[in-house]
């Protein structure tokens, strides 16, 4: 069974006297330890269907279901309780997070509100999470402005895990950091998956971090889909318009390399 | 090939709270007429700075050092051959730089187009500032910077910044930011600064000109907004184009299609391109030299083929393998997943 199913699902905005259709119509699922990526052009409503995942939003048809149950249905402690299960990275922590909150806050929420650790237990806990995503401990006393951008990066996705949840919702996730940095954050993604089992509903606009860190890969446009297949297969030989459109517009090195080494041979 | 601008132990530090930061560390580079030259360095090294420093828009916090010839049409042409002694020295004391005496600048001030009532006035001396719809309002900044000239932002350099909606003017229609931009420095009247609104608009690929040239910013999507940023910096004709990471809030698609429309501009007016960006797959595709900064300093400089295929220094190699393209091995081991 999919660990999560969405069925027909559709959001609406109104724009002055124009309705549109941000998400028209979608379906997919994703297993129990697998990346499904999105992609697609900007306005292509990427974020619109995490938020409608995450029920930041409420989507005008559709349904979807998360670990067995409706999703979409669940109220109150059980609905909370089902949060923890699904939890979420977005581009800029900083904007996620009180920039004046240590480090230790941070993690110190999710454990008390899902009451996840006694608060005898949390220092303990708070120390294993950061070590877990590659920090030291002695970062939990900092506040968040305090830290890079990378290292921010690595708390929320230290907070994200402190629920152990089944599914993250990661929305350019990655972007913002430099090349050095993002490499190893997706190393860490990749490291988290295979011990502890995550699946991951990965948002990005490039097709080379999809490439190598999704199983499979969905291609948006205009809120439908355009093209869904594995990963690899998808980016090395698009189909759909908008498919070639994304991997031509790729900037790539090597085919650089190999034009400047042919304009260097006349 | 002849060189614009000569820079010579360019050094800048901005003062935040009580702190010196060191954003670039004597950074000497040439830039050759009508090149392409890509800046490329992670977030922090002093891309940007370098960026604005040439332009003349640092902000009053930050101090400058060093030295930048200009081989520019309109500055001195004995600019190089001039002693440093006779090269305004850009500190407060000479910020009167149009009652400043006969020397290269005055060749410079001579040479003026006419109709372009700035010779460079008073208020225009050693200064930053920003655009305000293609304007520059500047402040007087404390700086031991020795320029040959300055250049005139717009007239000399146009500028194409990340976010375009930060360098338009949200109540002005576009027509008016661009036509603004060459009567202002072309000394045009309204009606012969408004065609030449429209012949931008076209040139960068507007669609329906006639109605663009009446629509306010708003009204326009990301990447539309980038090329009426683009018209408003070309508009008077300037030699040197600098684009800090102007394509890197769009999505790929218009990025492309940006990169395209800049090289083609490039290439018909005949301009030299300085462009900062992030990525180094982008820069390579566009920039035939290109520059490494890290922490303020270069690392590196070299031809695009020498850079991106034999770099010499650790840190560009390091660049190269950290970049994830479409055919990079992947970081997932698939068999992993159903096993
Ligand atoms: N709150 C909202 N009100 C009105 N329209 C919205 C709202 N949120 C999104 N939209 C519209 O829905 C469409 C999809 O937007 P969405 O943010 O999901 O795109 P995206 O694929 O994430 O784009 P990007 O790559 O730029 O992040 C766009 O046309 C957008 O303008
Ligand atoms: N206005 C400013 N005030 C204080 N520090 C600044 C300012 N602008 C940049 N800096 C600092 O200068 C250094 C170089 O920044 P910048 O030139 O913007 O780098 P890049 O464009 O390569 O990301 C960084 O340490 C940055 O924090
Ligand atoms: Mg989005
Ligand atoms: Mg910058």
């Amino acid at each position: 069974m999919s660990l999560l199913a969405v069925s027909n699902l559709t959001k609406c905005y109104r724009r002055g006297d124009k309705t549109i259709a941000a998400v028209d119509d979608v379906s997919f699922h994703i297993d129990p330890g697998e990346t499904l990526a999105l992609a697609g052009p900007s306005g292509s409503g990427k974020s619109t269907i995490a938020r409608l995942v995450l029920r930041l939003i409420e989507p005008d048809d559709g349904r979807i279901d998360f670990e067995g149950s409706d999703f979409l249905a669940l109220s109150g402690a059980a609905l909370r309780a089902r949060r923890a299960r699904l939890q979420m990275v977005f581009q800029d922590p900083l904007a996620a997070f009180n920039p004046r909150a240590t480090v230790a806050r941070v993690l110190d929420d999710p454990l008390r509100v899902h009451g996840i650790a006694s608060r005898a237990e949390r220092p303990r806990r708070i120390a294993a999470l950061l070590e877990r995503v590659g920090l030291i401990a002695d970062l939990a006393p900092r506040a968040i402005h305090e830290i890079s951008g990378g290292q921010r990066q690595r708390v929320a996705i230290a907070r994200a895990i402190a629920t152990k949840p089944s599914l993250i919702v990661l929305d350019e996730a990655a972007s913002a950091l430099d090349v050095s940095v993002r490499g190893e954050i997706l190393k860490l993604l990749l490291d988290l998956q295979r011990q502890e089992k995550i699946a991951y509903l990965f948002i990005s606009h490039d097709l080379g971090v999809i490439r190598s860190v999704a199983h499979r890969v969905i291609l948006l446009d205009a809120g439908r889909i355009a093209e869904n297949g594995d990963a690899q297969t998808v980016i090395d030989a698009p189909q759909s318009a908008i498919g070639k459109a994304l991997v031509a517009a790729a900037p790539r090195l090597n085919r650089t390399l190999m034009r400047l080494a042919s304009a260097g041979l006349d | 090939m002849t060189t614009l601008a000569s820079i010579r132990d360019l050094t800048v530090t901005y003062r935040r709270d009580s702190n010196e930061v060191a954003a670039l560390r004597s950074v000497s580079l040439d830039i050759a007429n009508g090149e392409r030259l890509a800046i490329i360095g992670e977030s922090g090294s002093g891309k940007s700075t370098l960026a604005l420093a040439i332009a003349g828009l640092l902000p009053g916090s930050s101090r400058i050092g060093g030295r930048i010839d200009w081989f520019l049409p309109s500055s001195p042409p004995s600019g190089a051959k001039a002693p440093p002694s006779v090269l305004p020295d850009i500190s407060p004391s000479r910020g009167e730089i149009g009652s400043s005496p006969a020397g290269p600048l005055s060749a410079s001030l001579a040479m003026g187009e006419s109709g372009d009532k700035g010779v460079i006035s008073p208020l225009e001396g050693e200064m930053s500032g920003r655009t305000e719809g293609g304007l520059v309002r500047r402040e007087v900044r404390k700086s031991s910077l020795k320029q040959s000239y300055i250049p005139r932002l717009g007239r000399d350099i146009g500028f194409v910044f990340q976010d375009p909606s930060a360098s338009l003017d949200p109540v002005m229609t576009i027509g008016k930011q661009i036509a603004e931009v060459a009567r202002t420095h072309l000394g045009l009247t309204w009606s012969q600064s408004y065609a030449r609104a429209k012949s931008l608009i076209e040139r960068v690929r507007l669609p329906d000109p006639d109605s663009a040239l009446r629509a306010f910013p708003h009204q326009l999507s990301g990447g539309q907004k980038q090329r009426v940023a683009i018209a408003a910096a070309i508009a008077a004709g300037p030699k040197l184009l600098i684009a800090d990471e102007a394509t890197s809030a769009l999505d790929t698609i218009v990025q492309a299609e940006i990169v395209a429309l800049i090289r083609r501009l490039v290439t018909e007016d005949g301009m030299t391109l300085l462009f900062i960006s992030h990525d180094i797959a982008l820069a390579a595709e566009l920039a035939e030299r290109i520059a490494v900064f890290r922490h303020g300093q270069l690392v590196e400089l070299g031809m695009t083929a020498q850079i991106v295929g034999a770099p010499a220094q650790h840190y560009t190699r390091a660049l190269l393998d950290a970049h994830i393209g479409l055919d990079t091995r992947p970081l997932l081991d698939r068999a992993g997943l159903h096993a």
